[in-house]
């Protein structure tokens, strides 16, 4: 049985990242719980994937034009980043500051807009909300550069308050009212993009974005208590100091890496799971003058997160990119990316591409009859290859180990899958199904099948579901 | 914009191309070779879930499209990818033998597969592995007076030369960064003399070498100045000696004298091909947005500068495989006339 560190560090792999191999948790745990920790923290002391190597083989990557051929390379990221919170957390604000490949005007802008959140994601909240304002992909999703001074349109401005930094209440209030949000856009006034080179003949260029001077409204507002003649900067300033922005992201945090929460709209009326959690969480926030790292850090030490294991459904993206990092596929340019990218998408998550501004509804949500299938036939499939390289490693550790009792099997291959634990009744059932397959001598190639087949019934069990 | 050191320099001709991903037009090109009569065969990498998309393009430099030939393979599930004779996967390169036969390298199935100039599917060669006469992962390839292939094995960071029936001559390289030394390189050129020009990619230089594979001379440092270099993918030589670089990673393709000195750069100057102007007309409203449109002069700019190729009329063609797009420059020398001074 894998040891309470190796056990502690499949949870925190899981959710800081996109799961570990059984190696990489030895290692992790060998370092130190709190180690890794920092170590996750500073995704710029790891290095970053090899562009250059990447773009000569994927020759569609240095362009980066059409939503299919981002999605692979973001797959692709999630596989072999060596900065796997950094990935989670460019993940993370994908699934918040919603923008999406329906209405952008080429699919690369969404991937220059991903590239923002991997670099300023992990820091200052107000540099992020700011970035995020003056994103082309964001202005033109959310028509800010349809809103003039002398007709707002309130699009963004509502947005940036409901959706992106505030909520629409907490604590069974209201956190704006309907003056703000006009006042929020006619702050925004003139934040515009330059006028579009057309695609035909040779293809889409990064959009720019502009300020219209001449289009702001300059007029004094007044937002949230507070009067002047506030541009945008402003009013995001005034943003990130209310509790609600606390509140707000200490739950999406929660949420995101520690138990899934109702969805957003319900918040204004439903208290969170752990108040004594968010609280630390907003402490953090205000103490570290708006930073983001500063919440993460206080939230993987907690003993609440520590604690809440497999209190989370895995998101389609988790599903996908932990498997093949357990089966060690995908690891260096290959063709074939494209199909593994849009298993994503079949279990639910059409990754920039989501359903509405709102993003995609978590948790149990994830799961329908149709997403169950295509995750656990996917799954199955991988995990079940003997070929490819992870599972192949599984497989010679467990024979070498000598593993040749049924029980002894199941509980060391849920171990490699990271750890976890069935309930008696399924255990019983597999122990069971594994004894009738045959004797289990290791070194053969009858017991790298059988290995292989344990795999895939664990995986297929609703407690692999969850992360 | 351009940057004149020396009396020699380029001049801009026309744009080739526009985004298809069949018919007229390019998607992803990574190569070409000039054939007789002023024709084109273009590589065209695609997308990857695009295999439609594949293909080698047969036009003019005057744009005149004459067809295409050699489609792509889905990869879909990559353990069961049909490969059968003339598909492509991730295809590197294009040259022509003495007869105009067409050889196009797939560095994902180390193959060549051979076509007429028709692009008839004729035969094929290639094994994966390290031995002589097997490649992994080719990228450049071009024949030598002798009507020999002279292929980049990527991989195993060597030159190969092999008969055009694929059977192994000779050999030169070895992974490293010392003279005579490669990492992953990529594009190849021989000139007049046989001389063989290999741009070594991840060194970021050009080697010379003699037609034997002995090192004769390198150009090129890490660096975006002048005569510097980053992660060069083709090279090319005119009738007279002069070196012509794609710096793929610098968005830009350099001209470098005989002895490997810096003499000019551009950073392209593209504007709208004859396709281009049909693909335009046909859908008219894109005329007033370009009308309307801001920084369109971003469009004149390389991006991915990923192969150069220059004929024996002087004309140097770069190919950009972000921009489906062809950029033709003519080569420039001081004319005098009149008296004595």
């Amino acid at each position: 049985m894998a040891s309470p560190d190796i056990e502690l560090m499949a949870h925190l792999m899981r959710r800081a990242g996109f799961g570990a191999t059984y190696e990489e948790l030895e290692r992790h745990a060998a370092k130190g719980y709190d180690a890794t920790v920092d170590e996750l923290l500073s995704p710029k002391d790891q290095p970053d994937l090899e562009m250059d190597l990447l773009e000569r083989y994927f020759v569609d990557w240095k362009e980066m034009n059409a939503l299919e051929v981002n999605q692979a390379y973001l797959t692709y990221r999630m596989i072999n980043t060596e900065r796997p919170l950094q990935e989670k957390m460019t993940l993370f604000w994908h699934g918040i500051f919603c923008v999406g490949n329906s209405k952008c005007e080429h699919g690369g802008q969404i991937q220059t807009q991903l590239n923002m959140f991997r670099e300023l994601g992990m820091g200052s909240f107000p540099k992020l909300l700011l970035a995020l304002s003056v994103d082309p992909a964001m202005v033109f999703y959310l028509d800010n550069c349809m809103s003039h001074k002398d007709a707002i349109n309130e699009n963004f401005g509502r947005e940036l308050l409901e959706l992106f930094a505030m909520g629409v209440g907490m604590d069974g209030h209201a956190n704006y009212t309907e003056e703000d949000v006009k006042e929020c856009a006619r702050a925004f006034t003139g934040w515009t993009i330059a006028n579009a080179i057309p695609r035909y003949p040779y293809g889409r260029h990064p959009s720019q974005f502009a300020f219209n001077a001449a289009d702001h409204d300059y007029g004094e507002k007044t937002f949230q208590g507070e009067t002047g003649n506030f541009n945008g900067d402003d009013i995001i300033e005034i943003i990130v100091k209310q509790p609600s922005a606390a509140r707000f992201i200490a739950r999406h945090l929660y949420n995101f890496f520690v138990a899934d929460e109702p969805q957003v709209p319900a918040w204004q009326g439903t208290p969170p799971r752990d108040i004594d959690a968010i609280k630390e969480l907003e402490d953090a926030y205000f103490e570290s003058n708006y930073d983001i790292t500063a919440m993460l850090r206080v939230l993987f030490k907690s003993q609440w997160f520590k604690d809440a294991r497999f209190e989370k459904v895995k998101s389609p993206a988790e599903t996908v990119a932990g498997t093949m990092r357990l089966v060690q596929d995908f690891t260096s340019p290959k063709p074939g990316l494209h199909p593994i990218a849009m298993e994503i998408r079949y279990m639910g998550q059409d990754l920039m591409n989501p359903p509405t501004v709102e993003g995609w509804h978590t948790g149990q949500e994830w799961i329908d009859s149709g997403t169950l299938v295509e995750r656990i036939n996917f799954t199955a499939d991988q995990i079940g290859n003997v070929a490819l390289p992870g599972v192949k490693a599984i497989i010679d550790r467990l024979s070498s180990e000598g593993v040749n009792q049924p029980d002894a099997l199941i509980a060391r291959c849920l171990d490699m899958l990271g750890a976890y634990s069935l309930p008696e009744e399924t255990r019983n059932y597999l122990v069971e199904h594994i004894g009738r397959s045959g004797e289990l001598k290791p070194g053969t190639e009858a017991y790298g099948a059988q290995v292989a087949q344990t795999l895939q019934l664990i995986v297929a069990t609703q407690e692999y579901q969850f992360a | 914009m351009a940057t004149q050191a020396l009396g020699v320099s380029l001049q801009y001709s026309h744009s080739i191309g526009r985004g298809e991903f069949s018919g007229p037009g390019f998607r992803n090109p990574v190569a070409l070779a000039r054939g007789a009569d002023d024709i084109m065969y273009v590589v065209n990498r695609s997308y990857e879930y695009r295999p439609d998309g594949k293909r080698v393009t047969i036009c003019t430099v005057d744009e005149d499209y004459i067809g295409e030939f050699a489609r792509g393979v889905s990869t879909a599930g990559v353990t069961d990818i049909v490969t059968e004779d003339g598909s492509l996967i991730w295809p590197t390169s294009v040259a022509l033998d003495q007869d105009g036969n067409v050889y196009v390298a797939d560095e994902w199935l180390n193959r060549i597969s051979i076509f007429t100039s028709d692009g008839e599917w004729i035969g094929k060669f290639g094994t994966e592995g390290s031995g002589d006469g097997e490649f992994n992962r080719p990228s450049g390839m071009v024949f030598d007076a002798d009507d020999n292939l002279l292929l980049v094995d990527s991989q195993n960071n060597r030159i190969q030369k092999l008969t055009k029936e694929g059977k192994f001559i000779s050999a030169f390289g070895s992974k490293g960064s010392g003279d005579g030394e490669f990492n992953l390189p990529w594009g190849i050129d021989v000139d007049v003399d046989g001389n063989i020009y290999v741009a070594d990619w991840r060194n970021d230089r050009i080697q010379k070498f003699s037609k034997d594979g002995e090192f004769l001379m390198k150009l090129g440092t890490p660096g975006e100045g002048e005569g510097e270099l980053n992660r060069p993918t083709g090279v090319a030589v005119d009738r007279t000696g002069m070196i012509y670089v794609a710096d793929w990673g610098n968005e830009r393709m350099q001209m470098f004298d005989p002895a490997g000195k810096f003499v000019y750069l551009t950073t392209g100057n593209g504007d709208i091909s004859k396709w281009g102007k049909d693909k335009l007309d046909a859908n008219a409203e894109m005329w007033k947005e370009r009308e309307i449109a801001q920084g369109i002069e971003r469009e004149r700019d390389f991006w991915g500068p990923v192969a150069v190729t220059v004929d024996d009329q002087d004309r140097v063609f770069v190919v950009e495989s972000c921009r489906n797009r062809i950029q033709v420059f003519r080569r420039q020398e001081p004319m005098f006339f009149g008296g004595r001074l």
